[in-house]
């Protein structure tokens, strides 16, 4: 009676559904994220991995982090890795989710091929910035050389000065058409015929712009700059195949130092202290995004 | 009327190989109510938009005061239109929408208000000012379209089949409601609706368009009984005019047709073929032999309360009016009387009209 009739009234099977889905992030999501909590305040070493307790460390793991003399930079480093991508990606995507909402011949097709920066791996886009940043031979150097930019070849990947941004401008290459194809999204979903009624009401094209399309964007905006930052965070691969977070740590962030402090250095407990905070914050960020797509649904 | 406000002169339109607009030549004179119908498709909306700049003509010329706009922005053209959709601000409430085009020309934000205000008790809407479009109903949203138009005291408004979006009843009662608020501030109009009914209501003026063409224009009545061919006889009133094959007879005056001869009171050529045109509501039943009148047999009979339909074995059918309550039956022999200067005459080649009346 019971269970038969609620899955023929539909209600057990949408139980189902969800308590699969719930028991799938439980699993490989909810309790990694557990794992890593309780390794945070842990000792952790190479010979203590292979047990599942180890002895307790207090706040000893955050401590020491805190007190690290790289910490200070990895800090700043990922402030303005994130700061800096985030705003350019999305600048540069509004700007080209922009000119290709625009309707002139093959503007879709021309937005698609963009979408192929976005589909490469990361180790890839990695590489290829590597030949096109690098000192001797590099055409970015070459670029600025020949049009009198600077008089001698910038070492992009090796100079304490400019490792950072060296990443930094390979992330925004390989982030900004995701922010486009959102944002164009974003720009479809608004109807012409509001453009031609503040047309006649006497809007310029940049008054229709902050009037019309920035407001009517508010909650694209919104979901585009937190899953930008959340996509930045998790960004790894880049730093591997351009600087591997050098020279002298000028580019490592938190992230990568995560990734050196455990798998480098084998110290899984300092390690995990540093994941502990980047899930808080990408917590912060992510309400940020669940209310901007619920803004969404009410529009 | 007084001086032309909007002047069309032989003006084209033309998306592509597609050919929208062809040589349309219209005034419209300062306070005028010019209504555009047609058919579905037949370039209505888009001859509005051209008047609003929203689209940019192909050929000819067009004056909004005297001011050649051929190539001059929506936006300089000081027209107010209410779309269909009403294209309403979703992220304003209704007091914004309404005094977006004041904001934008930097008016003050009290004196915003204030007109808001004023504009909004004239339309009654003073209770909805701070809603949001999406918490307002059809009708209610479509007030908001007219006030955000008639708060700029624009050049003119344009209307995009408006009240396509309402129930029958509201539709009625915002058609007097528009056209007295029209007269009320001395507004100049033009209207586009595929509704002949509420063109023959509305305006002064009524452009009949048919695939980009102005099949006729003039004033309601004139387009009724002087319809210049049979598109227009069969798209101006309702139920449609009846058409019938027919040949001249003898005496010039009277046409063989429906199996009868129905007398009219022009002369022809003897011999001639013609298309005889006959509205429902001109044609009225009396006994089988009463004389001149044209014997049939009555096929089925529809009553709506207020006027009956009467369908006729003629080949072709006729549709026929009466007032009231029929008592006739379906299979009853009758005779129909067809009053001699009601009878529509139109060359079956070119569709033109063959009376010389007026
Ligand atoms: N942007 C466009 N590109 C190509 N053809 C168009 C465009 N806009 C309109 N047309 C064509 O022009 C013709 C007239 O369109 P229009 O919208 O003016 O019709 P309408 O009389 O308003 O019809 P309706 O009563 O259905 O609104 C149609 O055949 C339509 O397909
Ligand atoms: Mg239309």
């Amino acid at each position: 009676m019971g269970p038969l009739r609620s899955m023929r009234d539909g209600i057990g099977f949408d139980t189902l559904l969800i308590g699969f889905a719930l028991l799938y992030l439980l699993a490989f999501a909810g309790l990694p994220l557990l794992y890593n909590v309780i390794i945070s305040f842990q000792q952790v070493d190479v010979f203590s991995l292979g047990t599942l307790l180890h002895p307790g460390a207090g706040w000893d793991n955050y401590l020491s982090i805190f007190r690290d003399p790289l910490a200070q930079m990895v800090l700043w480093n990922t402030i303005i890795f994130t700061v800096g991508s985030v705003a350019f990606q999305f600048t540069i995507g509004f700007a080209f989710a922009l000119f290709f909402h625009q309707k002139f011949p093959g503007a879709t097709w021309f937005r698609g091929l963009f979408l192929a920066a976005w589909v490469m791996p990361g180790l890839v886009v990695g590489v290829l910035w590597n030949w096109l940043l690098s000192g001797d031979f590099g055409v970015i150097n070459h670029v600025l050389l020949s049009m009198g930019l600077i008089s001698e070849p910038i070492f992009w990947r090796s100079d304490i000065d400019v490792s950072l941004y060296s990443v930094i401008l390979a992330n925004i290459w390989y982030g900004m058409p995701f922010n486009m194809i959102l944002l164009s999204v974003g720009l479809a979903a608004i109807p012409d015929d509001l453009y031609e009624a503040a047309a006649l009401d006497g809007a310029t094209a940049w008054q229709k712009f902050w009037t019309i399309t920035l407001p009517m964007m508010r909650s694209t905006i919104g979901a585009v700059l937190a899953l930008g930052v959340i996509f930045t965070l998790q960004q790894f691969d880049l730093f591997a195949a351009i600087t591997s977070g050098g020279p002298a740590g000028s580019s490592t962030v938190a992230q990568y130092w995560s990734w050196q402090l455990s798998f480098r250095e084998f110290d899984f407990g300092r390690g995990a202290v540093i994941s502990v905070m980047m899930i808080l914050v990408v917590l912060a960020v992510s309400l940020v995004y669940v209310r901007s797509t619920r803004a969404e649904t009410r529009m | 009327m007084s001086q032309p406000q909007i002047r069309i002169e032989n003006v084209d339109k033309h998306y592509g190989a597609f050919h929208a607009l062809k040589s349309v030549d219209l005034t419209i004179p300062k306070g005028g109510f010019v209504a555009l119908v047609g058919p579905s498709g037949c370039g209505k909306s888009t001859l509005l938009r051209t008047i609003a700049g929203l689209e940019k003509i192909s050929a000819g010329n067009m004056w909004i005061e005297d001011r050649l706009v051929n190539d001059l922005a929506p936006r300089h053209r000081d027209l107010a239109m209410v779309f269909q959709s009403y294209a309403l601000y979703p992220h304003m409430n209704v007091r914004d929408n309404l005094t977006y085009a004041l904001r934008l020309k930097g008016v003050s934000k009290a004196e915003r208000a204030k007109r808001a205000q004023e504009v909004a008790e004239t339309i009654g809407l003073e209770n909805l000012l701070d809603r949001f479009p999406r918490a307002l109903s059809g009708g209610q949203r479509q007030r908001v379209a007219m006030g955000r138009a008639i708060i700029r005291s624009p050049k003119a408004f344009l209307f995009d089949e408006p009240l396509s979006n309402l129930d029958a009843a509201l539709r009625v009662r915002m058609r007097k409601e528009i056209r007295a608020l029209h007269d009320r501030i001395g507004a100049t109009s033009v209207y586009v609706t595929h509704d002949q009914i509420e063109a023959m209501t509305m305006a002064d003026h009524v452009v009949v368009l048919r695939a980009g063409v102005i099949e006729q224009q003039g004033a309601p009545l004139e387009l009724y009984e002087r319809p210049a061919n049979r598109f227009v006889a069969g798209f101006i009133g309702s139920p449609a005019m009846n058409f019938a094959p027919g040949v001249v007879a003898e005496d010039g005056s009277s046409v063989a047709a429906l199996g009868a001869t129905i007398a009219t009171d022009v002369t022809m050529q003897p011999g001639q073929a013609v298309t005889v045109g006959l509205r429902p509501e001109h044609v009225s039943v009396v006994a089988p032999d009463a004389p001149g009148a044209v014997p049939t047999r009555i096929a089925a009979v529809e009553a709506t309360g207020s006027s009956s339909y009467l369908f006729t074995e003629n080949d072709p059918e006729l549709v026929l009016v009466t007032n009231g309550t029929s008592a006739l039956k379906a299979g009853e022999n009758v005779g129909l009387a067809i009053p001699p200067d009601q009878v529509h005459l139109f060359d079956p080649d070119t569709q033109a009209a063959l009376r010389q009346t007026g």
